[in-house]
């Protein structure tokens, strides 16, 4: 096997789609360090694994672009609109990257895309509640996007699927990008009377459903693949802790409040407030009066997804409804 | 330190939003204009419409005006080309340390 070629494997040649190793000579590969180079040294649960690691990271970079366009008609100059823009572009080409690694492993991307009911679609129901005004875009830069970047260092750092791990080079640092348009602009907007309001009712409401993100804590979590085969290297505990480490300082540097702070005695961040908890999608609040609610509850209310969640995945399916239009 | 020294001094710390290369090193800065405590800086940009512009120059604004004698800071951007070849010899190093260039 040549171990030189440079992205995946060659999607065309039949063979090279199977899986052809088995659990102990893919537990031997890990061991030693050595990154998967595509399905053809890795086991079917491996591809399987990676797979549904790949639609959520697509749909959730794909879904972020008519998100935030629908936020952009709120920027408060052509060239903040103009900022955003650039943003969306970065977003779809994060998902191209996702997309074609899942077409390289034999998933016929154009009906993942076009064919898929909205409700199939993996992204976090934090993009499922709509952004509605330039404060809720820019808070979605600086903690959503701060999330996909706690997701995406992770997998750079840990994964053992070569192509996803080089390709995550360039992933980063646009990031890191949005992230500081995101803090740039929440700092503005906290500095004046006249926007402060409104950015914390933002903050309210968008803190907690980023922690919420992150998924069930690890003592409910039944998949394990994802650590066991180097997808990623943090739990979703550790990687919400690694969020707030962030997140949490950098509100308090400009004077917003968030539910949660920093224990000195056990080294880790705490939530103040009942999570997870119920939401009121209408109000966009938190239900904390009720008390916390179970995981279970979650999971029901992301089954049932949130009020932007047909229209967002419409805006992206009407462009093959165009495209097959004009060619006929 | 002449005030136009320490203001590129100042401006070779700026960093650009993506990469940890400086303004002055990604050959984004093309003039320094001092008038007592009022100082212009030249700026051209790596496209027409690029994301950052906004970003950089409020980054500008703000380390400069961390300078004692600087109480006005006006960018202005500069309508011409860029190209790879006005990145300096250590910004090259640098974006191959982080792998993309």
């Amino acid at each position: 096997m040549d171990l030189r070629r440079p992205l995946g494997f060659d999607a065309d040649r039949p063979d090279s789609q199977t899986p052809r190793v088995d659990n102990a000579e893919l537990t031997e590969r890990l061991a030693q360090g050595k990154l998967v180079e595509g399905p053809e040294y890795a086991t079917e649960d491996y591809v399987k694994g990676l797979t549904r690691t790949l639609i959520v990271s697509g749909d959730t970079e794909l879904i972020s672009a008519p998100a935030y366009l629908k936020a952009a008609v709120h920027a408060p100059r052509l060239q903040s609109y103009v900022s955003v823009v650039g943003i969306i572009q970065d977003e779809l080409g994060h998902a191209h990257i996702a997309y074609r690694m899942l077409r390289d492993l034999g998933v016929d991307t154009d009906a993942l895309i076009y064919e898929r009911e909205p409700s199939d679609f993996r992204h976090p129901y934090a993009f499922d509640v709509p952004l509605e005004s330039w404060s809720e875009m820019v808070v979605a830069n600086g903690f959503y996007d701060r999330a996909g970047y706690v997701l995406l260092s992770d997998i750079f750092q840990h994964t053992s699927y070569g192509p996803w791990k080089r390709a995550l080079v360039k992933v980063d640092r646009e990031e890191t990008f949005h992230l500081r348009h995101g803090e740039r602009w929440m700092k503005t907007l906290s500095g004046d009377a006249a926007t402060r309001d409104a950015l914390q009712t933002a903050v309210d409401w968008m803190f907690l459903m980023t922690l919420e993100w992150f998924g069930l804590p690890d003592h409910l979590k039944r998949h394990r693949e994802q650590i066991d085969y180097g997808l990623k290297g943090m739990t979703n505990d550790e990687l919400r802790q690694e969020w707030m480490s962030t997140a949490v300082p950098f509100c308090e540097s400009i004077g917003i409040r968030v539910p949660a702070h920093h224990d000195a005695a056990e080294g880790t961040f705490v939530i103040d407030c009942p999570f997870p908890a119920q939401f009121d999608e209408q109000e966009k609040r938190w239900l904390l009066e009720e008390g916390e609610i179970t995981w279970d509850e979650v999971q029901e209310r992301w089954r049932q997804r949130g009020p932007a969640n047909e229209e967002l995945v419409e805006m992206i399916q009407r462009g093959r409804l165009q495209r097959t239009t004009l060619a006929a | 330190m002449t005030t136009e020294a320490r203001v590129r001094a100042a401006l070779a710390e700026v960093l650009d939003p993506e990469y940890p290369v400086s303004l002055v090193d990604m050959g984004l800065v093309r003039g320094v204009e001092i008038q007592g405590s009022r100082v212009h800086v030249d700026v051209v940009y790596c496209s027409l419409g690029c994301p950052c512009i906004e970003l950089i120059e409020d980054d500008i604004r703000e380390r400069l005006l961390q300078l004692d004698d600087i109480e006005h800071v006006e960018v202005r951007e500069v309508f011409d080309h860029w190209t790879r070849r006005d990145i300096s010899a250590r910004g090259l190093k640098l974006l191959r340390a982080s792998g993309v260039a």
